[in-house]
């Protein structure tokens, strides 16, 4: 079973509540656990922790975003395996290989924040001869108009909401990304 | 020819097993879960037709088991001697296993991911582990070529497996330990490192038998051999506690501590009937025991062996049907027959 709060790693913690006669269960993986101030960590072996509380603004994290007017992150499709990114969200699960690259600005964040890091440092496949270069010029090429589109619908909403910080940051991406389609051109 | 937990301990110590598991996919083939049940087949029989000589690389003979044939005893039974993972237990949880005589090598094909390699042993040697798992992975991947991306390194279904696709796990028997008050602020404090500790028996909510599995959390941005010293740190961490413990408690309440083990001794050896958890609970009293020399066996015994072969499914599949309905009547009469005497 997958942590109720990230949904992307798996819940090893359970938490058994019960307030005013109804009994209520929470699956939850350490790290969102501990996140979640808890107190004592130790509380997974206390079956009798009072919990109540903090749990009140927990499962509601989910419902911001994606819901506005002109560009919908949600809807970003795989064209391979035509997984949503909601879908994505949803399972925290992948449909294929190509979904990495579709979702890839998506979801970045959310793979740093659980992994710690987003970039491979371990072992690289001895005898992957194919992965070829002709054919994946025009998917990257693809994938940055995507990424760009994706973007600049975020830059308009960070500034919307006069989130000037994110804004500055998407600027910089988009920057960043236009000059190596323009590489790629 | 033994399996490897069925193997005669040769130094009973907090360390019963090591385990290395990597998930690999195809390039240019959706998930499993994007598949239709004959496609999923049908790459099942490839990636079997492919790796049919995979017994060469490590000189072991493997069997192949359809687990979307198999029976659900059978795979759970799998599951309990973790040849295969939970995913793998489920109803259509995955396609076919390769599993090497010794049940040491196990490879899944069309579960979650296309390919779940994993090795395992009951010494405590990750890196021996992981050299194996690499030579095995290099394998295979020169007869399919892996999916991998620059950034994310190898691509999985589940986002907390890209990277390195590696969990590196250490069992160790803490009986003294986790009973103790600090245990949990001990796993909260090796979790703020990455390593996750979970009970390897229990019913959910409660560990039997207080065997821990020790493993990586992260597998993104750390090299392997950091994912493997990292679990060995915690581990040599977790057990030395362990033993510090045992040998403050020996001094201390020593006559306490053998009370209980002689009990548990005299239960398991007399018991006519025995659920898991008093079984699991007992077993591990004893195995501390011998471990601390309180108890001297007139034969050797594996106890982490019966600890394996006492679980539900696994005692299902050693007994005859006709006794089937009781299987707390054919676990303790299981453990009596392998329990040998005291000297
Ligand atoms: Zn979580
Ligand atoms: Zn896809």
């Amino acid at each position: 079973m997958l942590c109720e709060k990230c949904k992307m790693r798996e819940a090893n913690i359970r938490y058994t509540e019960v307030v005013g006669g109804v009994k209520t269960e929470y699956n939850l993986c350490s790290h969102c656990a501990r996140e979640m101030d808890f107190g004592h960590y130790s509380a997974v072996f206390d079956t009798d922790y009072p919990i109540g509380k903090l749990l009140a603004g927990l499962f509601g994290l989910d419902a911001d975003g994606g819901e506005n007017d002109e560009f919908d992150v949600n809807q970003v499709t795989c064209p391979t395996c035509h997984t949503a990114y909601s879908d994505f969200v949803k399972d925290s699960r992948f449909g294929c290989p190509d979904c990495y690259r579709v979702f890839d600005l998506l979801m970045s964040e959310n793979i740093k924040k659980v992994q710690g890091s987003d970039t491979h440092t371990g072992k690289r496949p001895l005898y992957n001869r194919e992965g070829g270069q002709e054919g994946a010029g025009e998917d990257e090429e693809t994938r940055l108009l995507k990424s760009i589109e994706i973007l600049d619908s975020r830059l308009k909403e960070a500034v919307q909401e006069e989130e000037y910080e994110a804004a500055a940051r998407y600027r910089d991406e988009i920057r960043e990304l236009k000059e190596r389609l323009g590489e790629h051109a | 020819m033994l399996k490897w937990y069925q193997e005669t301990e040769n130094q009973h110590d907090v360390f019963v097993a090591s385990r290395i598991r990597l998930v690999r996919n195809l390039t240019h083939c959706p998930f499993p879960v994007k598949l239709s049940g004959e496609e999923r087949k049908k790459l099942a029989e490839k990636l079997e037709e492919g790796l049919k000589d995979i017994g060469s690389v490590c000189r072991k003979d493997f069997r192949r088991i359809s687990l979307s044939a198999a029976g659900g005893t059978e795979r759970e039974a799998l599951r309990e001697r973790r040849a295969i993972g939970a995913a793998g237990a489920a109803e259509e949880g995955m396609e076919s296993l390769l599993l090497s005589e010794d049940e040491t090598v196990s490879i899944t094909l069309a579960g979650d991911d296309h390919v779940r390699l994993q090795c395992m042993s009951g010494q405590a040697e990750l890196s021996r582990l992981w050299e194996e798992a690499d030579r095995l992975d290099d394998y295979i991947n020169e007869r399919f070529p892996y999916a991998f991306h620059e950034k994310y390194g190898y691509l999985t279904a589940y986002p907390t497996n890209v990277g390195t696709g590696l969990r590196a796990a250490v069992t160790l028997h803490l009986p003294m330990l986790s009973a103790g008050k600090r245990f949990g602020k001990l796993v909260a404090e090796i979790g703020r490192f990455g390593v996750a500790v979970r009970g390897v028996y229990g019913d959910g909510n409660e560990t039997y038998g207080s065997l821990y599995e020790i493993s990586n959390q992260k597998t993104l941005g750390v090299t392997e051999e950091e994912v493997i010293t990292l679990v060995k740190q915690m581990a040599d961490r977790l057990a030395a506690s362990e033993r510090k413990m045992k040998s403050v408690t020996l001094k201390s309440h020593r006559t306490d501590m053998e009370d209980e083990i002689f009990k548990s001794y005299g239960v398991l050896r007399y018991a006519r009937k025995l659920n898991l958890k008093e079984a699991m609970t007992y077993l591990s009293q004893v195995r501390a025991g011998e471990m601390e020399g309180l108890l001297q066996f007139k034969e050797p015994v594996n106890i982490c062996r019966l600890m394996t072969e006492i679980q539900p499914a696994n005692i299902r599949m050693l007994v005859p049907e006709e006794e089937e309905n009781d299987l707390n009547q054919a676990r303790a009469a299981y453990i009596r027959k392998l329990l040998p005497e005291l000297v």
